[in-house]
């Protein structure tokens, strides 16, 4: 290898370097954003819900309307799927002939509006998780690949 | 003390002297410079020369940077992963040595992401004129990386005090409501007479309103239940009417007879159904009157015989 050569290559990996730090603090940054919002919507959604309880009285929402072992059996209407290193949120629509039921009405036939509430600011929930477990594991190859560079630097 | 949300998402790179000597020394090739390292500079004493503009953070192009995956590979295919063991070994050299080499890093200077895009463009520039070889990582190494942290917020003293004088009231009325058989003198507790009376509320509401003597409170929660009775009333008054009344203004002259029967149906329908939102209604209000008793003849039967003692409400 000729001097000239590893003189380009060592800029090369330089600038790579460079580039991966930007990149690294890009996505703790969206990374930071992200879990700031998840703490966002769950609240708003856990307040929405003691609102529904506080405005139809205590039994209008309770663990005893939810299914138990013993109760038909039923499909999740949300799936986690993985796809290309990426985590997303498959959704179903309503089918109660196939088995996909909405959870809404276990609880109510005509659920109160801030109940509905509750339940979008949950979904988005959901997704923000997904959306952070993407940008975590991008860090963390980001990381990986910085330290490994380091490394090969330093040899 | 509460841990309160993210208010700056930000990440920060405390300078050092490192950097701000870089700048210092390559001052005359900057056209123009954020607001944010502007101010750094003149906070330690470096001027900028007169023909670099002050730019805002909005006017820097911050694009995510490509990161080409080959290059990294061909350049790292001959280095192995470390074990999670190690790694921890490794870092602590690394703090060491930053440690002892580190500069004291200048007060108060901080560099945002904006201000690292445009101190990159700015190497980049001036390594391919060849003026420095300087890289960002190298100057980065000298700085501290500050992540976003929760901050700790005391809790409001005004909230705290509110708690302290509800949870009082609270613990109140719960004694008051285990002693009042034993004591004589609580035995015309309002709540105890009247409210719970609900079976003959209606006899009872006539006698409050011509007994001026009882407390204001039992006149309200009563004032609620004979709100709700007198809609009842009125709903099933007007059922009767639309029956007697508006079938046969619609339809024609019908009978006497059966227009008595349809108000008496279309009543009778209405009834029901105002019964059972009167049920549900008068249930809740009794739940929430009970609750506090019911609570504990649940725990009861969990001890064996041993009368527990009813703890306090933290």
């Amino acid at each position: 290898m000729t001097a000239d050569d590893s003189k380009s290559e060592k800029n090369a990996a330089g600038q790579l370097l460079d580039s991966m730090y930007l990149d690294m603090f890009y996505l703790i940054e969206a990374h930071t954003q992200c879990r700031v919002d998840i703490e966002r919507t769950n609240s708003s959604g856990a307040i929405l819900l003691a609102r529904t309880k506080f405005q139809q009285g205590g039994h209008s929402l309770t663990t005893a309307q939810i299914p138990t072992e013993n109760s038909a059996e039923f499909n999740a209407l949300c799936r986690v799927v993985e796809k290309a290193e990426r985590v997303s949120i498959e959704r179903h629509s309503v089918d109660k002939e196939s088995g996909y039921v909405e959870p809404l009405h276990w609880f109510s036939v005509l659920p109160p509006m801030s109940l509905r509430t509750a339940v979008e600011r949950f979904k988005k929930s959901i997704e923000l998780v997904a959306e952070s477990t993407n940008l975590q594991r991008e860090l963390a190859k980001i990381l990986n690949g910085i330290d490994r560079l380091r490394r090969s630097v330093a040899q | 003390m509460q841990k309160s949300t993210i208010v700056d998402t930000r990440v920060r790179l405390h300078a050092s002297k490192k950097v701000l000597e870089f700048l210092d020394a390559h001052k005359a090739h900057f056209d123009e410079a954020p607001a944010n390292v502007a101010n750094i500079l003149k906070k330690n004493g470096i001027k900028l020369l007169d023909k670099t503009n002050v730019i805002k953070d909005s006017e820097i192009s911050v694009k995510r940077p490509t990161i080409d995956s080959k290059l990294l590979e061909k350049l790292t295919e001959n280095v192995q992963d470390l074990p999670a063991g190690e790694e921890p070994d490794l870092e602590q050299e690394k703090e060491e040595e930053l440690k002892e080499e580190q500069p004291l890093p200048a007060d108060g200077c901080y560099l945002y992401l904006t201000d690292l895009h445009w101190l990159h463009d700015v190497m980049l520039k001036l390594r391919s004129k060849n003026i420095s070889k300087l890289f960002l990582h190298e100057l980065m190494d000298s700085c501290e990386l500050i992540l976003p942290e929760n901050e700790f917020k005391q809790r409001n003293p005004e909230l705290e005090a509110r708690c302290q004088r509800l949870r009082e009231q609270q613990q109140n009325r719960e004694y008051q409501k285990m002693t009042k058989n034993v004591d004589a003198t609580l035995q015309h507790y309002p709540e105890d007479t009247i409210s719970y009376q609900r079976t003959f509320f209606l006899v009872i509401s006539m006698i409050v309103i011509f007994n001026n003597h009882l407390s204001l409170l039992a006149v309200k929660s009563i004032n609620k239940q004979i709100i709700a009775v007198a809609q009842f009333i009125f709903s099933v008054a007007a059922g009767f009417t639309f029956g007697f009344f508006g079938v046969n203004l619609m339809i024609g002259p019908l009978p006497f007879g059966f227009r008595i029967l349809l108000g008496v149906i279309v009543a009778l329908v209405i009834a029901l159904a105002e019964m059972y939102f009167l049920a549900k209604k008068l249930h809740e209000y009794d739940e929430v009157l009970d609750a506090p008793k019911r609570r504990q003849t649940e725990a009861a039967p969990k001890t064996s015989g041993v009368q527990p003692v009813k703890p306090h409400i933290e």
